[in-house]
């Protein structure tokens, strides 16, 4: 989705992990200027995750500004970063396509009303939940990790995200929505999460981080957590099976 | 698009800038440039520091055969790269899992040292608790200088651990310690350069002990 919204900055690029990261910095840089937190999570790789957050937190450039930047465990990451994160937060997550903690907090990023990034390596992730893809393709995850090449991924991240801060003109302004499809503002379904079903049948959702009531007759019954697809004020299809 | 890469770096600071694509632009050429001297970095030194490697390898090899554990620590992002070393040899994606431990990642420890003893003493009382003669100590020091990193190596060499230090810059200190044993140096000025050619260089060593092992196997 965010790859359509942000074509006009796109064109021209080679296409490549270095372009992906250059679009994915700038629309880190936006969210920082604007106070966003940073969640990191690396399920298989947790000093990933602590990496990164000390990148930010504490940068090896002297002068260069702390960001707030925290890393997570991956066992209770979806409790944490559901309860501590604030709409307009970014959610970063180093992982293989197949590491089920990762997909499962990346699908409820948007209910949260996240920008997320996910940074893995080996065979690519289908249909990814995430805003912003950042791939080490065709390679061994395991053995990559450890080579340098993904340490190298982030702190590029880093280095680029405080080049933009560098155009001060840059940071506010948002990616203008024009395309036809964009789910953001079209009629498409958005995730929404469940957060409390009432006795009179009234449901409770967070829907890009706003809470909303939602009618659920179409997807009775639902608990808090599911995922759902809602279009208008109805919830459309359960998304449980599909990240559960 | 200018022919110096990093000439964007020093931007006219205009702040009604609103052409983002050519900013994403300037920042993917910067990217594939870093990516491109990162990997020539890590296939020169690995290179240049072939026979450090193979000594060290070996000498490693011979400690686990006989049932010495492999320490790892450093400060910092260096943290992370003794946490990740210590993953690689448990975890390895294949071969023996070997045992290491990790410094670095129990903060009772780490705050209970620095409060009481000092940050300068927070590798070295470790290495007193845990190490023993036939262990291995791994550390890694971006600057190679770092006072607490040179205390735990002379505490490891002392008690007759086998020490490897991994280092950049021109090695400083732990370059010419006669307490670290085998000094790999990544000649470079850039930090991230470093810690991403010190990951190569642990992954090289990680790889070497494995094949030292799976030719111990079959004798």
């Amino acid at each position: 989705m965010m790859a359509i919204m942000e074509s006009s900055v796109t064109s021209g690029l080679e296409e490549g992990p270095t372009a992906d990261l250059a679009v994915a910095s700038l629309a880190l840089a936006r969210r920082f200027a604007a106070g966003a937190t940073m969640w990191c999570v690396a399920p298989q790789w947790p000093s990933h995750a602590r990496h990164v957050a000390v990148e930010f937190v504490h940068p090896v450039i002297v002068g260069k500004r702390a960001l707030p930047a925290v890393s997570v465990d991956a066992e209770d990451a979806v409790a944490v970063v559901r309860l501590a994160a604030r709409p307009g937060d970014i959610l970063l997550a180093v992982s293989t396509a197949d590491d089920a903690s990762a997909s499962h907090l990346l699908a409820r990023a948007g209910a949260w009303g996240l920008t997320s990034l996910w940074l893995g390596a080996g065979s690519r992730a289908t249909g990814s939940p995430a805003n912003h893809v950042v791939w080490l393709e065709g390679v061994d995850p395991a053995l990559t990790s450890r080579s340098g090449d993904m340490v190298l991924m982030y702190h590029l991240l880093w280095e680029l995200t405080h080049v933009v801060f560098e155009h001060p003109g840059l940071l506010e302004a948002e990616p203008e929505c024009t395309e036809e499809v964009c789910v953001t503002c079209s009629d498409e379904g958005r995730v929404a999460e469940v957060t409390a079903v009432h006795t009179d049948g009234r449901v409770e959702v967070l829907v890009g981080g706003q809470r909303e009531t939602v009618d659920v007759s179409l997807v009775d019954p639902v608990e808090p957590g599911d995922l759902l697809l809602v279009h208008a004020g109805v919830a459309i299809t359960s998304l449980g099976d599909v990240v559960s | 698009m200018s022919a110096e890469p990093t000439g964007f770096l020093y931007p006219f600071i205009e702040a009604e800038e609103r052409d983002a694509a050519a900013l994403v632009a300037d920042l993917a050429l910067s990217a594939q440039s870093k990516m491109a001297e990162s990997r020539d970095l890590r296939a020169a030194t690995l290179e240049r520091c072939r026979a450090d490697i193979d000594a060290a390898a070996a000498a490693m090899t011979a400690r686990f055969l006989q049932g010495g554990r492999l320490f790892a620590f450093g400060n910092g992002g260096n943290a992370t790269d003794a946490e990740g070393t210590v993953d690689l040899f448990r975890h390895p994606p294949h071969g023996h899992p070997l045992p290491a431990l990790s410094l670095v990642d129990n903060q009772a420890v780490l705050t209970a040292l620095s409060n009481d003893v000092g940050f300068e003493l927070v590798f070295s009382r470790q290495i007193i608790a845990h190490g023993k003669a036939g262990d291995i100590a791994v550390g890694f020091s971006t600057s190679g200088d770092s006072v607490n990193m040179l205390r735990a190596f002379d505490e490891a060499a002392r008690r007759d651990l086998l020490t490897i230090g991994l280092c950049g810059y021109d090695g400083a200190a732990m370059a010419v310690s006669d307490a670290v044993h085998h000094c790999l140096v990544v000649r470079s000025e850039s930090v991230h350069r470093i810690q991403e050619a010190q990951d190569a260089l642990m992954l090289e060593l990680w790889s070497t002990v494995q094949r030292h092992l799976a030719r111990s196997d079959t004798s």
